[in-house]
């Protein structure tokens, strides 16, 4: 497991990067990002937080071995939940890769909250997980399967030198009863 | 605006966007003002939230409606009901440095 954090103000007031957020795509520095839809948000009416469930996706320059060995696509899928709450002026925004998942996780939280002086703190962490339960029913998979395949060409290498130990000497056998 | 999953949601979902968005411009320093006391914040949002859905209610509906078969169309279905499963995140997680555990 690795882990990655970070922490700095943005020059902008709370609100402002706030509604930023919303425009932060598409974006020549994320190039990566190539769309964005919205697949659920709420206004809870009762304490004004605004929840919304996104899909990114991204063209993953994912190592080409990656793509060969797992399948999948060039096409990497995230899903990013953002909550903004304007009571405590607090937006967390959190990512887990939808895409491999099976394989890794990439969860990474963000929280925007307000600093001194009309500026705005970024605190992301993000939590890196390749999923090694499932590494080994893989590898686990791969020995039976290793096995089996030893077995079967061990007993069809069985079968096969039989064959020929029989035939040679049934052949031997005969020549010797013809000449004797 | 950046495009959608599928291309023929694409205008629906750069209507619903800009609808969002000018709601959520008017919204938001006004909703941390009201947040004085807990009467006055829950008034307030109750009154946006009806404003939002008058607004945007009905672009919202064709736009899910296209998202969601283009979710579908692009397989994407069974891998978000997993991470709906293992992460629903229906309240922001703690501001603790800690991701939640599946």
């Amino acid at each position: 497991m690795h882990y990655f954090s970070q922490l700095f103000n943005y020059d902008h007031p709370w609100s402002h990067v706030v509604i930023g957020m919303w425009h932060k795509y598409p974006n020549a520095h994320c190039s990566h990002v190539v769309t964005i839809d919205v697949v659920d948000r709420s206004v809870d009416p009762n304490t004004g937080i605004v929840r919304t469930e996104r899909i990114l996706g991204c063209k993953q320059k994912a190592p080409t071995w990656i793509v060969k060995l797992f399948g999948g696509s060039e096409d990497a899928f995230v899903r990013e939940v953002s909550f903004i709450d304007p009571a405590t002026q607090t937006a967390t925004i959190t990512s887990v890769n939808l895409s491999l998942s099976q394989f890794a996780t990439c969860y990474e939280t963000i929280r925007y909250s307000p600093a001194s002086r009309g500026q705005t703190s970024f605190h992301q962490t993000a939590e890196i997980q390749a999923q090694m339960n499932l590494w080994r029913t893989a590898s686990d998979k791969l020995e039976n399967w290793l096995v089996q395949r030893f077995e079967q060409n061990a007993q069809l290498g069985k079968l096969g030198f039989s064959d020929v130990l029989r035939q040679l000497w049934e052949n031997r056998d005969r020549q010797q009863a013809q000449t004797a | 605006m950046s495009q959608s999953l599928s291309e023929e949601c694409t205008p629906l979902k750069r209507k619903y966007d800009a609808c969002f968005n000018a709601w959520f411009e008017g919204y938001l320093e006004p909703a941390v003002s009201a947040s004085v006391t807990p009467e006055q914040r829950t008034k307030f949002s109750q009154e946006k939230a009806a404003e939002f859905e008058k607004a945007c209610g009905k672009i919202w509906q064709e736009y899910r409606e296209c998202v969601q078969k283009a979710v579908k169309d692009k397989g994407l279905e069974s891998l978000l009901s997993q991470a709906r499963q293992s992460h629903p995140l229906k309240e922001a997680p703690p501001a603790s440095h800690d991701p939640p555990r599946s």
